[in-house]
């Protein structure tokens, strides 16, 4: 394992495994923000960059002091920072070119990429799309370039901008995916990897790496061993329970898990009686699934340390408050940038008129508020992990 | 141009066949750049309940007005929605998107073929052509004459020649049926309508392109030399061009959601490498894995 600094680095020196406990003092309140936010030796999910709004000794502690600057940005670990927790989600924003100049991406946290795999993929037949209530089915089928095109197409591009690009990574066996991210390692442009898992391993019968905590686990681990890049692996939302799942992920090395991927679900043409996709399933995405994806980040957030970027159903600021309340670090909008391409960039701004509404110099106060406090050694509470139908 | 968000103002609304609405929009950014072909994607409604764009033909587009029109089918809650704007509602629009159509500058003839809605994708074709001294013939093709799309709402120029399945107005069969009466005429033809109509016209017009139309017209220029798959030059020299449908998503390119396959054996995105496509580069026959099979050896 290679161990060059290619990203940003922020200027704390973080350690790379951080026990439970010490985050036992979130959430974080504005009045105390001086100091928790960015104590040397802890490690908050976000961090205040010294000489930024926030930092302790900068700012003053209690909300009569006069209006800090507002530092919006996060800290994923791994030198990997966004400059502000709004992203864009995998498949839904292309290679960040698409938009031209509809969208400025660079006012983006980061972008996350369509579905990188080995080989090209020509994907799905079609239809391939088609609305829902309050969401949409697709069944792209990973169409892609590959990833050596990936590399040499676009990457050259990421390289000119100041927003991140993250590389959504998918394969079809261990071997696929470490591969992919070999390949991705130390190209200039490519700030991380985010690990699609939501594919079906070949190798075991075509069992969903995502829905297995030993074979998300063991993907994970197997791809962190051959990069340095920050590494975000993304979580399924069709499983059972996804606590274990997310802790293998996270004792397998993962810097950040992304949550969720769309739910598995079908459509049926009225006319012809017969599915409607080319592929007959599909993945919900949209407001329909935004309370499985709350729950499933409430859930993954009493379990894990490492910082958790949400996804699912974002239409409006409230819903990207509601997952920092869940415990989110950041948060990324998918299917609504298609009616909306503004949409991302709206947010950013709408998220910091609200921390200045509310007097604070970064949105770090806002998350975990509605987790359940945490008692005695850092075990999950007992109070809202249950799903009892 | 470039493609742009914009605002435009609904001026008209009517009901001109049953269930099929052509609404008039103020949208002047949209109306002097778009060409025949080009498509918007235009937002329904609030997201909690339809959360993707509806694309639209440019039905016609006056830069002198600055109007822009849709022609739609009522087809769900999203088209429904059109319905119900008045005089005066905005809508945001996006556009305009994917390719146009590719008149050869040495065209006559032009030879439109539209079946039902199809009227929509070629229209602002027949408005382009007459504004550049071509002839237009447009042959539109309907299950009867109460879905014929009103002559009144074409310019005068154009000769409209009429089918029905049921033989209520002109003539009496498939639209596809009149092709090869004008095919010798046409210099090039131009289609849009349900998928097994234009897969039905790619089979009459299969195998024609050599010694037809616009082909025969470039022997000298260019000739043996091929031009790249999908390219605007490419497009030129095909005798037919369609333009296609599909579900979208983003309507930009980004998703990939909106494919149809290549005879390369290349997914092709209809809203950015279409919607209008060379009738060769689709491939009408056999399954997605089927043509994929085939373009492998
Ligand atoms: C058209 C489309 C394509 C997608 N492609 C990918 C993909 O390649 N990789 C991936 O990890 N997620 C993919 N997703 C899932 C999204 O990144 C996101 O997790 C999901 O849509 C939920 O967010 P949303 O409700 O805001 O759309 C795709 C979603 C859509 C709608
Ligand atoms: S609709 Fe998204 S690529 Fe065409």
């Amino acid at each position: 394992m290679k161990s060059r600094k290619r990203v940003v680095t922020s200027p704390v020196v973080r350690s790379t495994i951080t026990p439970k406990r010490q985050r036992a003092g979130w959430p974080l309140r504005a009045t105390n923000s001086r100091g928790s936010v960015s104590t040397p030796g802890t490690r908050s999910p976000v961090r205040i960059e010294p000489g930024r709004g926030g930092a302790p000794g900068t700012a003053g502690a209690t909300t009569e002091a006069p209006p800090a600057p507002l530092d919006l940005s996060v800290d994923i670990g791994r030198g990997l920072v966004f400059a502000n927790p709004i992203l864009v989600a995998s498949g839904t924003f292309g290679y960040g070119i698409e938009y031209g100049d509809v969208v400025d991406v660079n006012r983006i946290g980061a972008i996350c990429c369509k579905g990188t795999t080995l080989k090209p993929r020509v994907g799905n037949p079609p239809p391939r799309v088609t609305e829902t209530p309050g969401g949409m089915l697709n069944s792209i089928g990973l169409q892609n370039p590959g990833v050596n095109a990936v590399i040499e197409k676009y990457a050259p591009l990421w390289q000119a901008w100041q927003t991140k690009v993250i590389v959504n990574v998918a394969g079809e066996s261990v071997v696929d995916y470490v591969e992919v991210a070999r390949r991705l390692d130390g190209v200039p442009g490519v700030a991380g990897i985010e690990l699609n898992i939501s594919c079906p391993n070949v190798g075991k019968g075509g069992l969903q790496f995502a829905i297995d905590a030993s074979a998300a686990g063991g993907v994970t681990a197997a791809v962190r061993r051959v990069t340095d890049l920050p590494l975000l692996v993304k979580l399924s939302p069709n499983v059972a329970d996804v606590r274990p799942i997310a802790k293998a992920i996270e004792d397998a090395g993962a810097d950040a898990l992304t949550a969720v991927n769309t739910l598995s679900g079908i459509a049926v043409d009225p006319g012809r009686r017969r599915p409607l996709l080319g592929n007959v399933f599909g993945g919900l995405s949209g407001p329909a699934i935004k309370p499985v994806a709350l729950r499933i980040v409430y859930e993954t957030a009493q379990v894990v340390s490492i910082p958790i970027v949400a996804i699912g159903g974002i239409t409006e600021l409230r819903d990207v408050l509601e997952y920092l309340a869940v415990g989110a670090v950041a948060a990324q909008v998918g299917t609504a940038i298609f009616a909306d391409p503004t949409l991302p960039v709206r947010l950013v701004d709408e998220l910091a008129d609200e921390c200045r509404r509310l007097g604070l110099t970064s949105h770090q106060a806002l998350i975990g508020t509605a987790l359940p406090a945490r008692r005695g050694s850092g075990a999950a509470s007992a109070k809202g992990v249950e799903y009892r139908p | 141009m470039t493609m742009r968000l914009v605002s435009a103002e609904l001026v008209d609304s009517r009901e001109i066949l049953p269930d099929q609405w052509l609404q008039s929009f103020h949208a002047p950014e949209l109306a002097s750049g778009a060409r025949a072909g080009q498509f918007v994607h235009v937002r329904t409604g609030d997201l909690s309940g339809l959360v993707l764009r509806r694309p639209f033909s440019f039905n016609t587009a006056d830069p002198v007005t600055g109007m822009i029109t849709i022609h739609f089918r009522t087809v769900g809650r999203g088209t429904e929605w059109f319905t119900r704007l008045r005089p005066g509602d905005r809508i945001d629009v996006l556009g305009p998107l994917g390719r146009p159509f590719e008149v050869d500058p040495r065209s006559r003839h032009l030879l439109l073929v539209a079946g039902g809605l199809g009227i929509a994708g070629v229209r602002m074709l027949a408005d382009e052509a007459l504004r550049d001294g071509r002839q237009v013939v447009l042959l539109f093709g309907a299950a009867s004459a109460r879905e014929v799309y009103p002559s009144s709402l074409l310019p005068d120029e154009v000769e409209y020649v009429v089918a029905t399945d049921d033989g209520s107005l002109g003539h009496r069969g498939y639209v596809t049926d009149l092709v090869p009466q004008y095919e010798a005429w046409a210099d090039q033809a131009f289609a849009c309508g349900p998928h097994p109509m234009l897969a039905a016209l790619s089979r009459v017009v299969a195998g024609r392109r050599e010694r037809m139309g616009v082909a025969t017209l470039g022997r000298k220029r260019g000739g043996g030399r091929s031009d790249a798959f999908g390219s605007t030059a490419a497009r030129r020299k095909a005798f037919l061009q369609v333009s296609m449908e599909q579900n979208m998503g983003c309507a930009v390119g980004a998703c990939l959601g909106c494919v149809v396959m290549g005879t390369n054996g290349q997914p092709q995105r209809v809203c950015r490498e279409g919607p209008v496509f060379g009738v060769d580069e689709v491939a009408w026959e056999g399954t997605w894995s089927q043509v994929l099979a085939e373009a492998a050896t």
